[in-house]
């Protein structure tokens, strides 16, 4: 079991509107972006689970072995490294994503400022509306408690889950 | 050769430790894979260092860390914590629950001995634990009859004698003055310490404290009124405590209100310092005020402080009437007005004025030492 978890499983932290949840996600098979994006499944499970309430981010209320979290109720996850919140067909070396668009946007309780990766100039209305995937991948992303702003979270990578994002900001293009 | 405690739910990398320990450090290693087993192995044999991970499922590297510290016999030893939560947030509160320095996963190995090898170098140089210094309380339950200026310039007279051994609190809820009294910014300031998820350990709480450039500690207080007292009495007598143990004098300059956050450092404090004006109503507050701190009369001192200009106040009769001797009587100063503008205390600034005489009087008869 342990030699599964560290060649396979990812640390992330997950974002509800109210808790942090951090644990480790089995990417074995796919990575997280397309394990969230991924439409057969609702749900994703993390192992080794602690659970953190938003605006006290660093108090572990509770532990479990596993936790099953559903997709729709995720504002957002963020790892460590950029790679890991891209798809496969955005990975490193891939022609996708030669852009970089410099981006501040809100879910519940929640800012992020970070750079999207796109092939193309933006369309928010393709970004937001048509495409299929749901959650929108962010790089190196700073991400920030709105009701505690002394409270900040850096990552290479986050992902947002669209249908909570409240306000999208284009800041600058680079 | 140290004898290392790892504390880690991953078999596979407390076997990597284990075997980068012994293997280049020449340490001995004794592994945990259980916070509340590894808690007891620290508290039944102490090592000279541990290393905690946070996420183990029962207790928490955190809860492991603060039991150590509450722990005499592991109160000092260095621990370093080892987490998959590496955020900045997660940082600040491996050093609440009282860690010496902090790693977040992945580490190379190499970094993880060296971190080591560091800590366990500089254990000798720990500070016991334990309370050390003195407080000097100062309070008025009168406002504006001088008791930040007192408060201030006490332990700026204390500062010059022994430089960076001194702090000075201000716990007014109400926009406090010390700050403003040192030419200092307010920021950080108390505020922030009610929003520490666990208690602060003394190494952490420097991270609050400006530092004036007399090398005077300053916890200041927030610049915008909070509601009701501020700090929870809980937290005000654990603050206190805590920067007893890292200064030699901690000068608290209390708010007008007896509150129970006032209350408790009255309590803790090896003196009193209460301060007066010469004016019926301040004398009409003392006298009540001298009755309610009556249990701890023989910790009590009177200050008397001339904040108008004119003649010599009536020392003798307001004595009778206190039924109590002033320790110090604080001449009224024209350079007062002008030090407060430009964030100049005297007793720094002119240490022969007589302002700063007059605290200087009133330093030589406060005493310090266990309350």
């Amino acid at each position: 079991m342990e030699e599964i978890k560290t060649a396979g499983w990812l640390a992330a932290d997950f974002f509800s509107h109210n808790y942090r949840i951090s644990g480790s996600i089995d990417i074995r098979k796919k990575s997280l972006y397309d394990q969230l994006n991924d439409p057969t499944t609702g749900f994703v499970m993390l192992q080794d689970a602690y659970i953190s309430p938003i605006d006290r981010p660093a108090d572990i209320i509770a532990t479990y072995e596993a936790s099953y979290m559903t997709k729709s109720n995720l504002t957002l996850a963020l790892v460590a490294q950029g790679d890991d919140a891209l798809g496969r067909k955005q990975a490193f070396g891939s022609y996708y994503g030669t852009y970089l668009h410099r981006v501040f946007l809100t879910v519940p309780s929640i800012e992020v400022v970070g750079y999207l990766r796109l092939s193309t100039r933006v369309d928010l209305r393709r970004l937001l509306s048509l495409d299929t995937e749901d959650f929108i991948p962010i790089l190196d992303a700073r991400v920030c408690a709105s009701i505690r702003p002394d409270v900040v979270f850096t990552g290479g990578g986050v992902l947002v889950n669209k249908h909570h994002i409240g306000a999208f900001c284009l800041t600058e293009e680079k | 050769m140290a004898r290392i405690l790892v504390i880690d739910d991953n078999a596979d990398l407390l076997q990597m430790i284990r075997m980068l320990l012994e293997g280049r450090g020449h340490h001995q290693v004794i592994l945990s894979a259980e916070g509340k087993e590894g808690l007891e192995k620290a508290l039944a044999d102490p090592p000279d260092l541990a290393i905690i991970d946070v996420m183990m499922p029962g207790m928490t590297g955190y809860e492991v860390c603060r039991r150590m510290r509450q722990e005499p016999a592991t109160a000092n030893i260095p621990i370093i914590i080892l987490t998959a939560r590496g955020q900045p947030v997660d940082r600040q509160a491996a050093l609440e629950a009282g860690a010496d320095d902090y790693m977040a996963k992945p580490v190379t190995m190499a970094d993880l001995l060296e971190r080591v090898n560091s800590l366990l170098a500089q254990k000798p140089a720990r500070a016991p634990a334990g309370p050390r210094g003195g407080v000097i309380a100062v309070l008025s339950l009168r406002g504006g009859v001088g008791a930040t200026t007192v408060a201030v310039n006490t332990a700026a007279t204390f500062v010059r004698q022994a430089p960076e051994r001194v702090c000075v609190v201000d716990l007014s809820p109400s926009s406090g003055h010390v700050a403003l009294q040192l030419g200092l910014r307010p920021e950080p300031n108390w505020s922030a310490l009610g929003l520490l998820s666990s208690s602060p350990n003394p190494s952490l709480m420097r991270n609050y404290l400006l530092v004036h450039p007399s090398r005077l500690y300053v916890l200041a207080a927030p610049f915008v009124p909070v509601f009701e007292s501020g700090l929870t009495p809980q937290l005000t007598r654990m603050v206190v405590d805590m920067l007893r143990q890292s200064f030699d004098t901690v000068v608290v300059d209390l708010p007008s209100v007896l509150g129970e956050g006032v209350m408790a450092v009255l309590e803790n404090a090896d003196s009193i310092c209460v301060v007066t004006t010469a004016d019926q109503g301040s004398i009409q507050t003392t006298i009540a005020t001298l009755q309610v701190l009556k249990a701890w009369s023989s910790r009590v001192r009177l200050a008397l402080n001339q904040i108008v200009p004119g003649g010599a106040p009536p020392v003798d009769a307001l004595q009778r009437v206190l039924k109590q001797s002033f320790a110090a009587v604080i001449p009224f100063d024209e350079a007062q007005g002008q030090a407060l503008a430009q964030g100049k205390p005297l007793a720094l600034a002119a240490p022969t004025s007589p302002l700063a005489q007059g605290v200087a009087q009133l330093t030589q008869r406060v005493t310090l030492g266990a309350a």
